[in-house]
């Protein structure tokens, strides 16, 4: 574990080439991965503007800062938005930065699909974001019941921005997804057995899964909404006789491991820093590998425990209850696990550290309101109220987003050359943990004590007041910080403390290497004897010079193309011009939908007939 | 003796807290008064003690390793230990010894509450509408939406449905919440504790159903089972006005929940909205009222038993409206000016309200744009009001 030497830090040069167009027409995972925590983030200052609107006016009863047809359009796109826009792509921004140099890899499995898939990310968030400034933002709640969001109840645009936005976005998990899997499967490097990669690429490896078998669900459930709404089929068309629980029941059993493809990438996270920094092996390695699957795997059994009050008869209640409170043990067992990783160690707090350390007690508190969830009569009391709220914001935010911070924390030296600042991080932690805590933790006793969720406005006298003041007390404390992470981010970037290439002392692959890495990864691919190969002797790569660049060292690297991005638009062209063909004037919309079809087309035969890189040109 | 003492003492400090968390948490889950609210708050005592224990033991033990095992400068490096059969296989067992402390009175409880109802019970079939609750007593032929008579110490089964989209019903005193879904049938019931006294409770909308969703409300009045019988004989009758049978509406034999009696949190606070006006000093005529009513956009929405011409169905029943505490699903309290501000432009008053703008002149904020429904002067809202608080 020793430093490096001071002279061997090297100024960082992110990237050979500069420019908007290198950007556009990258094919490397960790500008991709860059690209994708800066647009999460961006996303992040939109969702969060949406919650500060939620919490100024629910602060004191009967307020009316925005109308309640605006309100059910944001509190909608809340949800959506960070589920979806925020938690999912920073998710993603470390699949794509940290997959291929946990194992060992040049790049990803595909990295043109990779491009694709974050393009698609884009273009299909700025879909689904943009019409709230029109008055058409979705408005049927994230989860979109039927028939609520059927053309009868909602005749408007909201709903069919909703499903098409939705549906673009499945496209890009979905590609994101096989290539993961085939990424991860094919790609480690030599010595890199299953039990010996990276907690993070192993939860990653789960997460990818859990997409491919999750995402087609909710995508079938949408074109059924989808042809409802645009060619009048009758789905969930209540007066053709329809049943508003098939949507439901679809919805869950993507919802529900929905909920583990946004919390596991972030447990992850957690157990690479926390090793790092009370300087000890993850304690339990195997079981945390298996309950991470098990957790995966339970989490497509417990889909019904969203619909305890549905009336689903006490066979189902019981069922899904049991399997539910099952899911508790191997959560459990990570927790503990973490503990014991800590335990007997030298804890170092740094931001990273602290972050992580947050997750695992935030976290808890949402596992175990998460189990009172599991009894369904309690649950009766509780569910679409506000504990729910509490509930999973303990989980999503004090789980998955302390997580993903954590990770920022932790790997911005390793992409960027430089650390962020630890005082403005330890501003951030603190602000957030006190904030976060005065925002949801309230909300159990809102919840209990009577406050339905999902209202725009509340009446006087109901004993709801108080909580309701400190939640949005605590709401502007996580925005401040928030703020704070983004200024952080911002100035770091350009003059933070150079990095080198382990600042923390760290264990595995991706800190053997220059930070940031060459565009290539590894001058030579490693060979892998162990879990943690720079604690058990493996050398960081020295750089006393220059990086040499790929061509010097004969490795072949895939061309800089457009042609996926091209590709996302002709999509999220096809489907904006679906829409249109709702509007008064039909023309406009076929003109749109065939138009991109045919671009579409072209820029898939472009792509597909292309080389990916010079060794494949003859 | 001091042992007595000790426990009156803690009887009162008891009270005290159960009467002062009634009155500042009128909706409080915490103090049920249902059998199923305490099956319920059973499970919930447990789930809850456990919960404390379980977060007590996890955050004590995060913090002491955090505070034992801070890096010291100049220690050496930790052990590097990777795992321990003995202490994973004790916290997998012992989580599963407590899960199924709390399986087995769950699955108990979930058979127990989901029995049938005995068929004896005061049978309600709830329809929830967008964004208002009818009832309906069909021992007792009685409809009517917004508020809810229980008798004390008879078990209600409620029978739920939908006239459109999903909705939740829900009366957090009375015990837990169940789904209103479109094309089914589904079943709630609890008995109002026998120890009630004449009260008022509040009742919500859970499952999110679109633009007033936050004002789908109504009111729960609990009352002595002859206060209950009178009410029923009541509300069973035709309103007739004017009334020409002698007995007039609102005599002996009529009971309803006395407004004297409403605690502050059932009456709604809602404000008006600012821009909306209305001439003060108007003095209405009831059967100018009745003419005007009967002549109107009204009669299409809105049945009132006792006027042949008003048998509208698609809003509430308006029969005996002058015995309702709240008009609007429990979003304005029924008085003169209320009434008035509501016929006069319902959708200023309520966001995405079905009822129509009927003021003359008026802006309907949906449209920006004046009303083409509006037809009505202050002075005949005034009279239609006059008219509609006849019917006792």
């Amino acid at each position: 574990m020793a430093t490096l030497a001071a002279p061997t830090l090297i100024a960082p040069t992110a990237y050979g080439e500069t420019g908007i167009w290198s950007w556009i027409a990258t094919t490397d995972h960790k500008r991709i991965g860059t690209l994708y925590l800066f647009t999460a983030l961006a996303f992040m200052l939109v969702g969060g503007a949406e919650a500060e609107i939620i919490r100024t006016q629910l602060h004191a009863p009967n307020q009316h800062l925005v109308s309640a047809e605006l309100y059910n359009q944001i509190f909608t796109m809340h949800g959506t938005t960070m589920i979806f826009l925020v938690v999912m792509p920073l998710s993603s921004a470390f699949f794509n930065m940290l997959i291929p140099l946990q194992i060992g890899a040049r790049d990803v499995a595909f990295p043109r699909l990779n491009a694709f898939s974050y393009w698609v990310y884009l273009f299909g968030a700025l879909f689904i974001t943009l019409p709230i400034f029109f008055g058409a933002g979705p408005n049927g709640g994230w989860f979109g019941y039927a028939p609520l969001t059927t053309t009868a109840y909602s005749p408007g645009l909201n709903i069919d921005v909703w499903v098409i936005g939705l549906q673009i976005l499945g496209i890009s998990s979905l590609a994101a997804g096989f290539n993961f899997i085939t990424t991860i499967i094919n790609m480690r490097a030599p010595g890199m057995n299953l039990m010996r990669m990276p907690m993070f690429t192993w939860m990653s490896f789960v997460v990818q899964f859990l997409i491919v078998l999750a995402f087609p669900v909710i995508t079938v459930a949408l074109v059924f909404l989808l042809l409802d709404r645009f060619f009048g089929t009758n789905f969930y068309t209540i007066a053709a006789g329809a049943d508003p629980l098939l949507w439901q029941h679809l919805f869950w059993i993507f919802g529900h491991p929905e909920v583990y493809i946004l919390v596991l990438p972030a447990f992850g996270l957690v157990s690479e820093v926390l090793p790092t920094f009370s300087r000890k092996p993850l304690f339990g390695y195997p079981v945390m590998v298996y309950s991470g699957i098990l957790i995966g795997m339970l989490g497509f059994g417990v889909w019904a425990h969203h619909m305890f009050a549905v009336g689903m008869g006490p066979i189902a209640d019981s069922f899904f209850s049991i399997t539910t409170m099952l899911i508790a043990v191997p959560t459990g067992v990570k927790i503990f696990n973490w503990i014991f990783t800590l335990w007997g160690g030298q804890i170092r707090f740094t931001t990273a550290a602290c972050f992580a350390i947050g997750l695992v007690a935030m976290f808890t508190i949402g596992g175990i309101s998460g189990v009172m969830h599991s009894s369904p009569p309690a649950d009766l009391q509780q569910t679409d109220t506000y504990f729910v709220v509490a509930h999973f914001h303990y989980v999503l935010f004090g789980g998955s987003l302390m997580g993903l911070f954590a990770g920022i924390y932790y790997y911005f030296p390793k992409f960027t050359g430089r650390l962020l600042d630890e005082k403005l991080g330890m501003w951030h932690f603190w602000l957030n943990l006190i904030g976060s805590n005065l925002t949801f933790f309230p909300m159990h006793y809102s919840g209990m004590l009577g406050m339905p969720r999902r209202v725009y406005t509340y009446d006087a006298g109901q004993g709801w007041d108080t909580f309701n003041l400190l939640s949005t007390i605590g709401a502007y404390i996580v925005g401040a910080a928030t703020l704070i992470l983004v200024y952080n981010i911002l100035t770091s970037r350009r003059s933070g403390k150079i990095a080198g290439n382990n600042p923390w002392e760290a264990a595995t692959l991706e800190w053997s290497i220059s930070s940031p890495p060459p565009p290539y990864n590894f001058a030579t691919i490693p060979t892998v004897t162990s879990r943690y190969p720079l604690w058990d002797g493996a050398s960081t790569a020295r750089i006393d010079g220059p990086v040499p660049s790929a061509s010097e060292l004969g490795i072949p690297m895939p061309y800089s193309t457009a042609k996926p991005a091209v590709a996302a638009l002709a999509i999220v062209g096809m489907f904006g011009g679906l829409l249109l063909t709702r509007g008064a004037t039909q023309w406009p919309g076929y003109v749109l939908l065939f138009g991109s079809a045919a671009l579409l087309v072209g820029s898939l035969y472009a792509w597909l007939t292309s080389p990916l890189e010079p060794e494949h040109a003859h | 003796m001091p042992r007595l003492v000790r426990r009156a003492g803690a009887a009162a400090a008891l009270l005290l807290l159960a009467a002062c968390a009634l009155d500042t948490y009128p909706n409080t889950t915490f103090a049920p008064h249902t059998e199923f609210g305490r099956a319920i708050d059973d499970l919930w005592r447990l789930l809850l003690h456990l919960g404390t224990a379980v977060f007590l033991f996890v955050e004590g033990l995060l913090v002491v390793a955090l505070i034992k095992f801070r890096h010291r400068p100049g220690a050496p490096d930790p052990e590097p230990v990777h795992g321990n059969t003995t202490l994973e296989l004790l916290w997998t067992i012992i989580p599963v010894i407590i899960l199924a402390c709390i399986a087995v009175p769950t699955v108990k409880t979930i058979f127990q509450t989901q029995a049938r109802a005995s068929a004896d019970a005061l049978q309600v079939e709830v329809y929830g509408h967008q964004w208002w609750w009818e009832f309906r007593y069909p021992q007792y032929h009685v409809v009517t939406a917004g508020e809810l008579y229980l008798p004390i110490g008879r078990k209600v089964n409620f029978t739920l449905r939908t006239a459109d989209v999903l909705h939740s019903f829900w009366i957090p005193q009375m015990g837990g919440k169940r789904d209103v879904i479109s094309n089914h049938v589904n079943y709630l019931w609890f008995t109002p504790d026998s120890t009630l006294s004449a009260a008022a409770w509040n009742g919500t909308c859970n499952e999110y159903c679109g633009a007033s969703h936050g004002n789908m409300k109504f009111r729960v009045f609990t009352v002595p089972r002859a206060d209950f019988a009178r009410w029923a004989a009541h509300q069973a009758r035709p309103a007739v006005y004017p009334d020409t049978s002698g007995a007039r509406a609102g005599s002996d034999s009529a009971y309803a929940f006395p407004a004297a009696q409403m605690p502050d949190n059932a009456i709604p606070h809602t404000p008006l909205p600012p821009a909306e006006t209305f001439a003060t000093g108007l003095a209405g005529d009831p059967a100018a009222g009745l003419k005007t009513y009967s002549a109107s956009a009204c009669i299409g929405c809105h049945t009132i038993a006792g006027n042949p011409m008003s048998m509208g169905i698609i809003g509430p029943n308006l029969t005996h409206i002058a015995s309702r505490r709240t008009i609007g699903a429990g979003l304005y309290p029924n008085d003169g000016l209320h009434l008035e501000y509501w016929i006069k432009n319902a959708h200023a008053m309520k966001p995405g309200v079905a009822m129509v703008v009927l003021g003359k002149g008026e802006i309907d904020p949906v449209t920006g744009k004046p009303a083409p429904t509006g037809t009505l002067t202050d002075q005949q809202i005034a009279d239609i009001v006059a008219y509609l608080q006849q019917l006792q």
